[in-house]
């Protein structure tokens, strides 16, 4: 994917750099990310989209509601293709998505919500369901595989709560273990039902934060897995991710941080405040209570 | 090197008066010593430098509509966006109706406001005043004048507050 500078997409749509974060405030677009060292980064596809649609337009507004449009064409190609079962065509609107956006954007944009309208309209009991959710997950997996080394020096351990790869939530749980990777964090995830032999494993990525993903496990397997987490690293800090309805409960009596629903926002806030962490004086993880230890697992 | 300035052509529409070019959205004259090709204003940054006729184009800060062939609003000035307690970013892709309705029940079906639009968004009409009023707003009536305008062809409805 081909990213500008501020100046460079300025120079593409011909107006100024400050016209251009004005755009960004009143119209959300175009969308920058951010570089490393938080500057704007715009991709390519998304400023040519509103440069060709601001020559035939009548206002921005129009304009930019013409580019967003053409860019919407690969939820709807992705749809179209899991809805008929063409897995190459589904591979391939991943490949235009990933042209204009970065993986992120395009797991966001395109994958989820194609996916969110696939559920809506056929159930989440439903064959076509089933076929599109494995497609998904098998596509963000693979994702994984390419994503670069680990570059910080940073675990995060994830207690997969979910039902299975058919749960809604696991794909989300999936895509925020593929954006961690990508921002250089090891992570694993592990399910919550498996806990015999967890210390070993645990052992062995000594994990800086715990992340407790999905809804779908009760409490009571949560706490009886966390404790033996804890048993094996001592106390670290927790965050509750796609636990919507246990999360005020659990956050009261764990003292565990509620992550943002969306999987990329979910690893922005999650490394900004280990990162906050580990960047205070003495470079120490300050700990937090894990989830209370089930009766049975304290006696 | 003493800067000249550039002449240009007066550009003349088919009724040979003399075609204006302003913004969509803050309504001023493009600034004639920035010639970047651009025809984003280089006022306010968030319109279109559009054409229309001497006679139909907004002064001062008459508020105005520009209206697609669909009847589809395309962009509302600043002005508008007070008056119709709009936004347009909220306001684009909307029907027109969603806005204003005709308010002069004597007019005769020619002169309706929608046939008035359709027409001047296809080019061909001559500019044509009306009376419209708010949707779901009553004692409350504005003249409005409607010809064509563009590029790309449109139709342009300013209100005289």
């Amino acid at each position: 994917m081909r990213t500008l500078k501020t100046s460079e997409a300025a120079t593409l749509l011909n107006v100024s750099p400050n016209t251009l974060r004005a755009w960004e405030r009143r119209f959300g677009y175009p969308k920058p990310q951010r570089s490393a060292g938080r500057h704007r980064l715009y991709t390519h596809g998304e400023v040519a989209a509103l440069r060709d649609a601001l020559q035939q337009g009548l206002s921005i507004s129009s304009a930019v509601s013409r580019a967003r449009e053409a860019l919407s064409t690969d939820t709807h190609t992705l749809v179209g293709a899991l809805a008929g079962f063409e897995l190459d065509r589904a591979d391939g609107a991943m490949e235009c998505a990933l042209a204009l956006r970065s993986v992120e954007r395009s797991v966001e944009e395109v994958l989820l919500p194609s996916l969110d309208d696939l559920g809506d309209r056929f159930g989440l009991d439903s064959a076509p369901w089933a076929f599109a959710a494995r497609w998904a997950d098998t596509w963000l997996r693979r994702a994984q595989r390419l994503a670069p080394p680990p570059s910080r020096p940073l675990a995060i351990l994830v207690g997969d709560a979910t039902r299975n790869e058919l749960d809604p939530d696991a794909l989300r749980v999936r895509a925020f273990e593929l954006f961690c990777g990508r921002a250089g964090v090891r992570v694993m995830a592990l399910p919550i039902g498996c806990v015999n032999g967890l210390g070993d494993v645990v052992g062995a990525l000594s994990p800086d934060a715990i992340v407790i993903a999905g809804s779908h496990a009760s409490d009571d397997d949560v706490a009886r897995w966390a404790y033996r987490v804890r048993a094996a690293t001592g106390q670290l800090p927790t965050a509750l991710f796609r636990r919507s309805q246990r999360a005020s409960r659990m956050r009261n009596a764990a003292g565990a941080s509620v992550l943002p629903d969306a999987p990329f926002g979910a690893q922005r806030h999650l490394l900004a405040v280990v990162d906050g962490r580990r960047d205070e004086p003495g470079d120490t993880v300050v700990a937090q209570p894990l989830i209370n230890a089930p009766r049975e697992a304290r006696a | 090197m003493r800067r000249l300035r550039a002449l240009r052509p007066l550009e003349v529409g088919e009724r040979g008066q003399e075609r204006v070019s302003f913004c969509g959205h803050c309504a001023m004259p493009p600034a004639a010593h920035i010639e970047t090709g651009s025809r984003v204003c280089g006022h306010c940054g968030l319109g279109l430098v559009l054409q229309a006729s001497s006679d139909i184009v907004p002064r001062g800060d008459e508020p105005f509509l520009v209206i697609d062939s669909t009847l589809s609003v395309c962009a509302v000035s600043a002005c508008a966006e007070e008056l119709l307690d709009t936004d347009e970013t909220k306001a684009v892709n909307r029907h027109v109706a969603d806005f204003l309705v005709p308010a002069d029940a004597n007019a005769p079906s020619a002169e309706n406001l929608l046939v008035l639009l359709v027409d001047a968004a296809s080019g061909s009409g001559e500019p044509r005043t009306t009376v419209v009023r708010p949707r779901q707003e009553f004692g409350v009536r504005f003249r409005a004048r409607i010809g064509p305008c563009g590029p790309p062809h449109a139709a342009l409805l300013v209100l005289t507050v």
